[in-house]
């Protein structure tokens, strides 16, 4: 153990304890952009790389309104969370049916487009030029209370209870209403769905909605938890697609709690000097790790039932 | 099954593609922490507006030998390369170069003759950087080359340059923009920064250093000067590395106390977004105080900065500032900068900061050189006037400019720390010679002679 300590530069679990409050922190946010990452899939079968890009896009334009033009900071807010779901809901309406007998992988590349238009529409925007960095700052910044020895903001918090909160509204959404229903249904099988009377482009254009608000929520969380910058919101989506494929985009309560995971995995590895410079890495470890975990134990249960 | 296959399939794909666009996106955040070994960085467009307010009673005129004739002579073609790709764009300042000449141009020009300046711009390609010197020479046929800044091309063009006997005036990153006998700066770069950052907070006796930086290429050149600094006060020093963009600066700003200690500094050298992020993150978790002193190389000199950090790091930190600090200087250089970045300087995006002083400063340093040639401007004339421009006076740098036939060039190696006050960054220390304790400032005074 020492040895180990030693060679890995380990540090104490005193050291380790308030990289667990940040991690937890970072980690409820990955858990509210996966919900809406799996509530799409689960709808329309679409896995949305463009969900950080939009989310990137929309905190900016928050920023530009409180800034630039001196907007009341929570309206600036709302029309971030709007602009996510319009832009993914005109997405989706537009390319959704044209590639809803595509392969998934085919629907997820479509997303990438979006993902480089907007990047691009950013990059153009809001220049880094002249060395301009930008922040969002939430009045709860403020307010804080100490644990571990380190400051925590009731934004943490509140990030922590709306991941909290909109997982369990979305899981029991998607089990107890006619909506959730005929989403989990569109899930299995669009065309018997749509044969059976459902209203599939509704349910579809719920769906995207539904993601694209979310997307708008999780960018200003994390512009301001992370920072506003369009190039690391855009890419903070891969976080939260490992905690989506740990949950192999269907279970909303394992997506919360993988995401909690990866985030907290995620900074305890930080004060490891042997491993931090390959902290990014994390993500994608523990998805690979799962999958394969969950591959595993698929051929196992395939073989007993000798197919 | 299928369904299962086909989801592992698409599970894979994403995790493939997506780290696919990271490395992407590192390449573009290599070269945004390459910014932070950028040149340096700008005020913001609240401070631009005041200062071109105060310079409005300005004259560009000066910056001419004929005030209001336009120069009609054969006109003398320079080149520029700059890297502009997303994230990183330092095309300010050839465009503030090209304000500059504009400006001479409208004035009388040098002797009579316009300057032609051409700017191109790179995205951190190799082949594109190489192409670009070439066409510059072959097809442009510029007689000299003025205004460059690119995060590699000292490295890939510094051999062409010395053998098309070029001799370069350029704002420096690459260690092959100080290090090699064609290309002389007007501003230190992210190794001769960092030494000013960390000679700053060695200045405040921490027990220890922790000095953060970009895990971009070249790391290992540029830790080596404060590396020798802290060294020879016997500080010890923790060297850290961080990929870019930072996901979680919670967990590096901890890190980075952690490991510095309540007596200790961290010097930061990173670029303004994420430094930013850093330190914001500090605040946050309320560590601005855990530790004796925070400091940052040149990119961080910027009002972007201190208006974001607001009042809680007054006198806490410290930053390096390679050109004189545009806001409380009122010097004819500095107002004649001000009014032609107002007059001529439209596609300036950044504004007042460090980006357009650089360009101002490279014009003014091409024009002096350029009006000291007698006969035709040709590629021998102005190469050979650009090396022999000795001991200018720029109005921006805290010591003359000389260029001269050396094997390595530093020629700015005297700086400023300023430090951010209620959302302006002031002067915290004058002019102060970054010291020899680094081998290679060491050597180039040796050769200099100074």
């Amino acid at each position: 153990m020492l040895l180990t300590s030693g060679i890995l530069g380990l540090p104490s679990w005193q050291d380790f304890q308030p990289f667990i409050v940040t991690g937890i922190s970072l980690g409820a946010v990955y858990a509210l952009s996966g919900v809406g990452m799996v509530v799409l899939y689960r709808a329309t079968g679409v896995l949305n790389l463009a969900f950080g890009a939009v989310g990137a896009m929309g905190a900016l334009i928050a920023w530009q309104l409180i800034n630039k033009a001196g907007w009341n900071q929570w309206l600036a807010y709302l029309i971030a969370v709007l602009f996510g779901g319009f832009v993914t809901l005109v997405y989706g309406m537009v390319f959704g049916p044209a590639l809803a007998k595509r392969d998934p992988l085919v629907k997820a590349t479509a997303t990438l487009g979006l993902t480089l238009i907007l990047l691009g529409v950013m990059d153009l925007l809001w220049t880094s030029s002249g060395g301009a960095s930008r922040s969002i700052a939430f009045p709860t910044d403020n307010d804080t209370f100490t644990v571990a020895g380190i400051l925590v903001e009731w934004t943490n918090v509140i990030a922590l209870v709306l991941g909290l909160v909109i997982a369990v509204a979305t899981a029991a959404f998607l089990r107890f209403t006619k909506l959730g229903t005929a989403m989990r249904a569109m899930a299995n099988d669009r065309e018997i769905t749509a044969a059976l009377g459902v209203p599939v482009r509704r349910v579809e254009a719920a769906a995207w909605f539904g993601c694209g608000v979310l997307s708008g929520l999780a960018g200003v969380l994390l512009a301001d938890l992370v920072a506003l910058d369009a190039t690391t919101l855009t890419f903070l989506v891969l976080s939260t697609l490992a905690a989506t494929l740990i949950a192999r985009l269907r279970s909303i309560p394992i997506t919360f709690i993988a995401a909690i995971v990866v985030g907290t995995v995620d900074a305890m590895v930080t004060p490891i000097q042997a491993l931090s410079n390959y902290r990014d890495m994390t993500p994608f470890v523990l998805a690979a790790i799962a999958l394969l975990i969950q591959n595993r134990r698929r051929v196992i249960a395939v073989g007993r039932q000798g197919v | 099954m299928f369904q299962h296959v086909r989801r592992v399939r698409l599970g894979l794909f994403a995790i493939a593609v997506l780290g696919v666009m990271l490395l992407a996106g590192c390449g573009g955040s290599n070269s945004s922490s390459s910014s932070s070994a950028a040149p340096s960085a700008a005020s913001s467009s609240a401070t631009s507006s005041t200062s071109s307010s105060t310079s409005a009673s300005s004259s560009t005129s000066s910056c001419g030998p004929k005030p209001g004739v336009a120069a009609t002579g054969t006109p003398i073609p320079l080149g520029a390369i700059n890297t502009k790709q997303p994230g990183t764009d330092f095309t300010d300042i050839e465009n503030m170069e090209g304000a500059y000449f504009a400006c001479v141009n409208a004035n009388g020009g040098v002797n009579g003759h316009p300057i032609k300046l051409y700017k191109l711009t790179e995205p951190t390609q190799p082949a594109q950087i190489a192409a670009d010197a070439t066409k510059l020479v072959q097809t442009d046929k510029v007689v000299g080359e003025s205004g460059n800044s690119s995060i590699l091309e000292c490295t890939i063009n510094h051999a062409y340059w010395e053998k098309q006997n070029f001799y370069v005036i350029a704002a420096g990153i690459a260690p092959e923009c100080y290090s090699t006998p064609n290309i002389a700066d007007v501003n230190m770069g992210p190794r001769y920064s960092s030494d000013g950052a960390v000679q700053y907070v060695l200045s405040l006796h921490p027990s220890k250093v922790v000095f953060d930086q970009s895990n971009v290429p070249g790391t290992g050149y540029i830790a080596a000067g404060p590396a020798a600094l802290a060294g020879a006060a016997h500080v010890p020093i923790t060297q850290l590395t961080e990929n870019v963009p930072i996901n979680d600066a919670n967990s590096v700003a901890l890190k980075e106390v952690n490991d510095a200690g309540p007596n200790g500094a961290v010097v930061l050298n990173f670029t303004p977004p994420e430094a930013l992020v850093i330190l914001q993150a500090a605040q946050k978790l309320g560590l601005e105080n855990r530790v004796k002193a925070w400091a940052c190389s040149t990119p961080c000199d910027t009002d972007f900065l201190a208006q974001a950090l607001g009042s809680k790091w007054n006198g806490k930190f410290f930053v390096n500032a390679e050109l004189t600090p545009p806001d409380p200087t009122n010097t004819p250089t500095m107002n004649l900068y001000k009014a032609i970045l107002k007059q001529y300087g439209s596609d300036v995006s950044g504004g007042i900061g460090s980006f357009s002083q650089m360009g101002f400063t490279m014009g003014e340093i091409a024009v002096h050189a350029l009006e000291s040639i007698k006969g035709p401007y040709t590629t021998q004339s102005v190469n050979q006037a650009f090396v022999n421009v000795k001991g200018f006076d720029t109005g921006m740098l805290c010591q003359p400019w000389t260029f001269g036939h050396y094997p390595l060039h530093i020629p700015n190696n005297t700086d400023y720390t300023v430090t951010p006050q209620d959302g302006k960054m002031v002067i915290k220390q004058g002019c102060t010679a970054i010291s020899s304790v680094d081998p290679q400032i060491a050597a180039y005074h040796k050769a200099a002679g100074s």
